[in-house]
């Protein structure tokens, strides 16, 4: 059985967004890749046994959440999570050239500091650009809390952006 | 223009463009009326852009090889090619058993045209048309190792390493990449004392992952192939078998400590 040539032209356009949004949450390239190649290898595997009637991108977003959640429950229990000035800048992302690098490098900082729940609606739909109904699929939410999580998020990365000091809830912590 | 109170659901679809355009001016236009909720959503505009432009270069970066779709379904295709192997292999015997005759165990495990025996005629064809080559053997010459094996790691979607031969007398001319219909492979070029060349040939297989090393002879050209964890290599050269087989030995021992 071969999911090949049709299901690798829909889906090697979309490995660049599924990297950056693995990214985004594990904050680390080598791992993010790693998980990237797992979300591929599950769906190379269940290619046959897809919902056709799901958008594909959010079929391959949930995948890669679901599994980063898991990764990010392990490095929590374990406790290894590096404190963010200690991860090496290029393992985040490719430093900006321009001035704006710093602005940049703070902004990934502060998602950083927000709740695991809040950051992803904020990636999904701000820089993946899922739709709402896309974005309450692959978390396995109501549209509703989607949009009261966004709404949040967004108020809470406004006021640390402006300086308030992040609330004193544990930064980084999951709560499983 | 209105007072009446704008719904955050609104506000945020305004933000995120996901409004109909009619009901996008009237938001607008709510906000005209409205300076503190304005700059709020303004903030919210400028944290989005702020962070799409900090994680926009990742979906620019070349996808790294591992993260291959056709690579990573080769490499499913082997697992599940030598569980039915395996199935084939149990019926076979069951047919033996039965009285059936061992004819029918002719040839039955590899299929013509791949596994090792094609990889012997590949590295035999390779070796004839570039080891002969006097003007340019080589792509990449052996000053250029390192680029060398990084572009044959990138390429194979494993760690290559040129084997260092000089044991068995042969230093290295340099290398390239050839094309085949089982994907690219990556060709060395080593030289002996007497100036004859040698060609050590390898490339990822489909079927066949582990196989023993076997002589070969292929359109006079003589060789030894084996297959180790999914990798298959030849080594091929007008030297004679046995120093050819020691020059296998020596690569097959190095590839097998990284």
């Amino acid at each position: 059985m071969s999911a090949s040539r049709e299901m690798i032209a829909q889906v090697q356009p979309l490995i660049p967004a599924l990297r950056r949004y693995a990214r985004a949450m594990l904050r680390d390239r080598d791992d993010a890749d790693d998980l990237v190649q797992d979300v591929l290898e599950r769906a190379l595997g269940a290619w046959h046994a897809r919902r056709e009637a799901a958008s594909l991108r959010s079929w391959l977003f949930t995948i890669l959440h679901n599994l980063a959640l898991d990764r990010l429950r392990r490095i929590a229990r374990r406790g290894t999570s590096e404190p963010l000035e200690a991860v090496p800048e290029a393992r985040l992302a490719t430093p900006a050239t321009q001035e704006s690098a710093m602005e940049q490098r703070d902004v990934l900082a502060l998602v950083a500091l927000l709740p695991e729940e809040q950051r992803s609606v904020l990636l999904l739909v701000g820089v993946e650009q899922l739709s709402y109904a896309e974005a309450a699929s692959v978390l396995n939410l109501p549209q509703g809390t989607v949009m009261s999580r966004l709404s949040r998020a967004r108020e809470r990365l406004r006021r640390m952006m402006e300086g308030e000091r992040p609330a004193a809830r544990p930064a980084l912590r999951i709560v499983p | 223009m209105t007072d009446t109170p704008m719904s955050e659901a609104d506000l945020q679809a305004h933000v995120d463009g996901r409004l109909s355009p009619e009901r996008d001016a009237e938001v607008s236009a709510w906000l005209l009326a409205h300076p503190d909720e304005a700059l709020r959503i303004e903030a919210y505009r400028a944290q989005t852009e702020a962070l799409r432009a900090a994680l926009d270069p990742i979906a620019d970066e070349p996808v790294p090889p591992a993260l291959d779709l056709h690579l990573l379904d080769r490499a499913r295709h082997r697992r599940a090619g030598l569980r039915s192997l395996a199935i084939a292999a149990s019926v076979a015997v069951l047919l033996f058993v039965g009285g059936m005759g061992g004819w029918a165990l002719r040839g039955w495990t590899v299929p013509p045209g791949t596994g090792t025996a094609a990889l012997a005629r590949e590295a035999a064809s390779s070796y004839a048309v570039y080891a002969s080559d006097e003007a340019r053997p080589v792509e990449l010459a052996a000053a250029q190792r390192t680029a060398l094996d990084g572009w044959f790691s990138a390429r194979l979607a494993r760690p290559i390493a040129a084997p260092d031969l000089s044991a068995a007398g042969l230093s290295l001319i340099g290398g390239r990449l050839v094309a085949t219909e089982h994907g690219p492979a990556g060709l060395y070029l080593y030289r002996d004392g007497k100036g004859r060349r040698m060609a050590l040939y390898v490339r990822p297989m489909e079927v066949e992952g582990t196989a023993r090393m076997t002589a070969r002879r292929e359109s006079g050209v003589s060789g030894w192939t084996w297959a180790d964890q999914g990798l298959g290599f030849g080594v091929f050269g007008s030297a004679s078998p046995e120093y050819l087989h020691d020059a296998a030995n020596r690569v097959r021992s190095q590839f097998q400590r990284t």
